[in-house]
């Protein structure tokens, strides 16, 4: 790719990036959110058309006007949302778009798993072409997206994010996966922010950085050091917790359950404490009843037995502003769906759940003043870059937004905290800062629990860590006792032999 | 004028056209096709619309009776947006402004007292009915998750057929026409002052004033009408921030009834000084509160106006008829127009909004 280009009205989204791929090659393009670094993939993938710039594949000019013109160049791409027909095989999701038939007109099933058993082999990747979709780990699920790939005779094979989904295990897996197709010939573009990853399996490195392309090093030139620097454009601390004795109880939970309205039982008896002074993690893979397990807690769904205590208030089955006002703040684990509304302003995205204290709201009017200054106030104080009050959230970058919601429940002043997913998708910079609060709040004697599916994130901030696996807790760690191998294995239902 | 004062004027005119364009482009669709069916009738368009908006806008008389025919278009219309703001999409207000002006024309047939009196409390028990008679479709929905938008429609008739049964038997008028369907007049000191001896406009139009203003005063500044304006923007949202959403919409709904009582008290203490038989129903005017309402986004001043558009025009349009052989339903025809091209829009941006959401999701991801 020479001299991409890319402008999305007057935002410059790739400017002036060259890029070369050699065969057998495996190169990570890293950056933050909003880089380019997706932008430069859906140009290559035939998504997007750049505003100037060529492709050059095997020396020959391409011009790609949709993905079908990029996969006829052997060029596939691996989505981070996955797009597969959940309630068919595994075959028959791979020879999609170019199936096997028999009489020309009948689709040819057993040929397909043929096929599918012959394309495993020839890459040394397993996978039981009869398994239906929805009854795969989503590391198997990811692997039919490799293949399918691969059945379309792809040379080269972009992956985008591909690890973010997966159990420590299953990323081990995926990485080693990489590596085997690149031994046999395949070229790899690796997108992802996870440098440890990079330092793993890439042999080049390109950092993009506002849409430029900053720097480009062979790995065994570089560090994480010199990555993260590069990406971020400045040293990041090192974070170091400080150990902290914890108080009194602030949250117990005896005994919840959860059956949803389908007869679904969601959460078997959970017992979790959290006390003044400590942030607990809740490591797991999602969908297993986190957010079920946060809904009781903050009111928004009523469990079905059990006892959550709040500072020694039973809180079951009060309505949400009762178990706010009783001192819980909430940043929710999805910030669009939950966190604000994408058409409302900022200022009415930062006065909910404050609206009802008397300081700005009397008799039901709302005190408009000093709305606006809290508004103003929280805005400088997390800085979220903004052009004026009344945009509205949508217009906000994802990072902004997410600081803009954790600076409305910090600035709630409560004892305890839940924060689930608080840094899903936001880059470094606003990442670090958000862990800063977080631990604020953890100094200032407040009691935090962190729901995070980032391990990294739960291991580098808890005092204490619950697994949650399949409703329930599947062993809880203090900060020494904890590896992201046991909890890895624990996530996935095993059982640590002692 | 110096630099800066100009360049925040610009800013201004250039935040008004954005607010105004849809709206403007669309009334002018709008127009453009009832003049294609103009000049099928063999008349010149231009003339037509130049008699029509000379006369409903610009003429005193005819600028009257517009205004009358608008006070209950927009109090009609901000009925509608109370509910829909908070996503309770409530197209039942005439059934509630029929139930609720029927019950206070009863009231004023039959309370004695001073007239001030009877007239408050016939205004608010009027009211009363008509919160209520929103109520129970809000209640359905929350107690067996019915259809907001099918209930209200549907009760739009029964609302109907009760006050056509009353004006029919208990409370036929006993000496006017044997045949007409429709109460007694009320008394003459219960009626709503003249606001010009030549006209019809009355205080009416004023309270309608009243309503929009009252109605910007509880959607921007108070507690419930920013937590109906959230329920009404993500309900998930609202719900995680404490707002109690059943509440929302009881109250909503409520106010939405109340609202659209008042409408129909306005025509019949202002103008008709009695209940006849379906008149709110061939008068369309909570139909024409709905356009209005859609045209100008739910937005109260551009309510108002729209309102007072829609309703020129159909003082337009019957005017015209006395005079050319273009038929009063023209009118009708242009108005529907106009909110086609209007709610073409919104289908438009909510297809955008929808691949925005998911390119946005894309980016996030990146």
């Amino acid at each position: 790719m020479e001299n991409i280009t890319k402008l999305y009205g007057s935002l410059l989204a790739n400017d002036n990036v060259s890029l070369t791929l050699d065969k057998g090659e495996i190169l990570a393009i890293v950056g933050e959110n909003g880089a380019g670094k997706s932008t430069l993939m859906k140009i290559l993938y035939g998504l997007e058309m750049p505003t100037s710039g060529e492709i050059y594949i095997n020396d020959k000019l391409c011009d790609f006007k949709s993905p079908m013109d990029a996969i006829r160049q052997g060029i596939g791409m691996v989505q981070q949302n996955f797009m597969l027909f959940n309630p068919f095989t595994v075959a028959e999701n791979i020879v999609y778009g170019k199936e096997p038939r028999s009489h020309r007109i009948f689709f040819d099933r057993r040929k397909a798993a043929e096929i599918v058993r012959e394309l495993c082999r020839k890459y040394g990747l397993e996978i039981d072409p009869e398994l239906k979709v929805e009854d795969c780990p989503v590391g198997l699920q990811q692997r039919v997206e490799i293949l399918k790939v691969l059945y379309k005779d792809a040379e080269i094979i972009i992956l985008d994010e591909p690890s973010a989904v997966l159990t420590p295990q299953e990323v081990d897996e995926l990485l080693k996966t990489i590596k085997g197709l690149a031994a046999l010939g395949k070229s790899i573009i690796l997108i992802t922010h996870k440098l440890q990853e990079v330092m793993d399996v890439a042999d080049r490195i390109m950092v993009m950085r506002e849409g430029k392309r900053i720097a480009e090093v062979k790995k065994t030139e570089t560090s994480i050091e010199e990555l993260s620097y590069l990406m971020v454009g400045r040293r990041l601390a090192a974070r170091k917790v400080e150990k902290q004795k914890s108080g009194k109880n602030v949250l117990k939970i005896e005994n919840l359950t959860y059956v949803t309205p389908e007869k679904k039982n969601v959460l078997k008896g959970v017992n979790i404490h959290v006390d003044e002074g400590e942030i607990v993690g809740i490591a797991g893979v999602s969908g297993n009843g986190q957010s079920e397990l946060i809904q009781c807690i903050t009111g928004m769904i009523a469990p079905t037995g059990g006892k959550i205590l709040l500072d020694g208030k039973d809180i079951i089955g009060r309505p949400v502003w009762e178990v706010r006002y009783s001192g819980l703040s909430h940043i929710p684990e999805d910030r669009y769906y939950m966190g604000c509304a994408k058409d409302a302003n900022l200022v009415e995205v930062a006065i909910m759940g404050h609206h009802i204290k008397p300081a700005y709201s009397q008799k039901g009017i709302l005190k408009t003043t000093e709305i606006r200054k809290f508004t103003r106030n929280l805005l400088t104080k997390y800085d979220v870059r903004h052009s004026s009050l009344t945009q509205k959230a949508k217009e906000l970058s994802g990072g902004n937004i997410q600081k803009l919601i954790v600076a409305r429940e910090i600035e709630h002043g409560n004892k305890f905290l839940v924060a689930a997913e608080p840094t899903r998708g936001v880059d470094i910079g606003a990442m670090e800062f958000i862990h800063d609060k977080i631990l604020e709040v953890r100094s200032k004697g407040g009691a935090v629990l962190l729901i995070s599916s980032e391990l990294t994130e739960i291991l580098s901030l808890s005092d204490r860590i619950y697994v949650m696996y399949g409703g329930n807790t599947n062993g809880e760690f203090t900060r020494e006792e904890a590896t992201s191998e046991k909890l890895g294995l624990l996530m996935m239902g095993g059982k640590l032999n002692e | 004028m110096n630099n800066d004062t100009q360049k925040s004027f610009i800013k201004i005119c250039l935040k008004a056209w954005n607010a105004l364009k849809q709206p403007i482009i669309a009334t002018v669709f709008g127009l453009l096709i009832g003049a294609v069916l103009i000049l099928t009738t063999g008349e010149n368009p231009i003339n037509i619309y130049n008699q029509m908006f000379r006369k409903s806008f610009l003429e005193p008389y005819y600028l009257m009776q517009t205004l009358t025919r608008a006070t209950p278009v927009i109090i009609c219309a901000i009925a509608t947006a109370a509910a829909w703001r908070a996503g309770n999409i409530n197209i039942g207000v005439e059934g509630q402004m029929i139930i609720g002006s029927f019950t206070a024309t009863a009231c004023a047939l039959y309370l004695s007292g001073p007239p001030i009196f009877v007239l408050t409390v016939s205004i608010l028990l009027g009211m009363m009915a008509g919160a209520l008679y929103s109520t129970i479709a809000a209640a359905l929905n929350l107690r067996f998750g019915t259809s907001i938008v099918i209930c209200t429609l549907m009760m739009n008739y029964i609302a109907n057929y009760i006050a056509s049964y009353f004006v029919n038997f208990p409370l036929k008028d006993p000496h006017g026409d044997p045949i007409a369907a429709q109460t007694a007049v009320i008394d003459k000191s219960l009626h709503f002052l003249k606001l010009s001896s030549r006209s019809t406009l009355n205080i009416g139009f004023l309270i309608a004033v009243g309503i929009t203003l009252l109605f910007i005063f509880i959607s921007q500044r108070t507690v419930f009408g920013y937590e109906s304006k959230m329920t009404g923007l993500n309900p998930v949202f609202a719900h995680y921030g404490g707002v109690n959403q059943r509440q929302v919409t009881l109250k909503t709904m409520a106010l939405s009834g109340a609202i659209a009582a008042v409408a129909g008290i306005c025509e019949i203490f202002g103008v008709k000084y009695r209940y006849i038989d379906s008149m709110f129903v061939s008068g369309g005017y909570a139909w024409t509160g709905l356009m209005a309402a859609l045209i100008a986004n739910l937005d109260p001043v551009g309510m108002f106006f729209a309102s007072t558009f829609l309703a020129g025009l159909q003082v337009g349009g019957q005017s015209i008829q006395r005079t050319s052989n273009i038929p009063y339903q023209m009118a009708t025809v242009i108005q529907s127009c106009i909110t086609l091209f209007v709610s073409v829009k919104l289908t438009f941006d909510f297809i955008k909004w929808k691949r925005h959401a998911k390119t946005g999701a894309d980016k996030e991801a990146d």
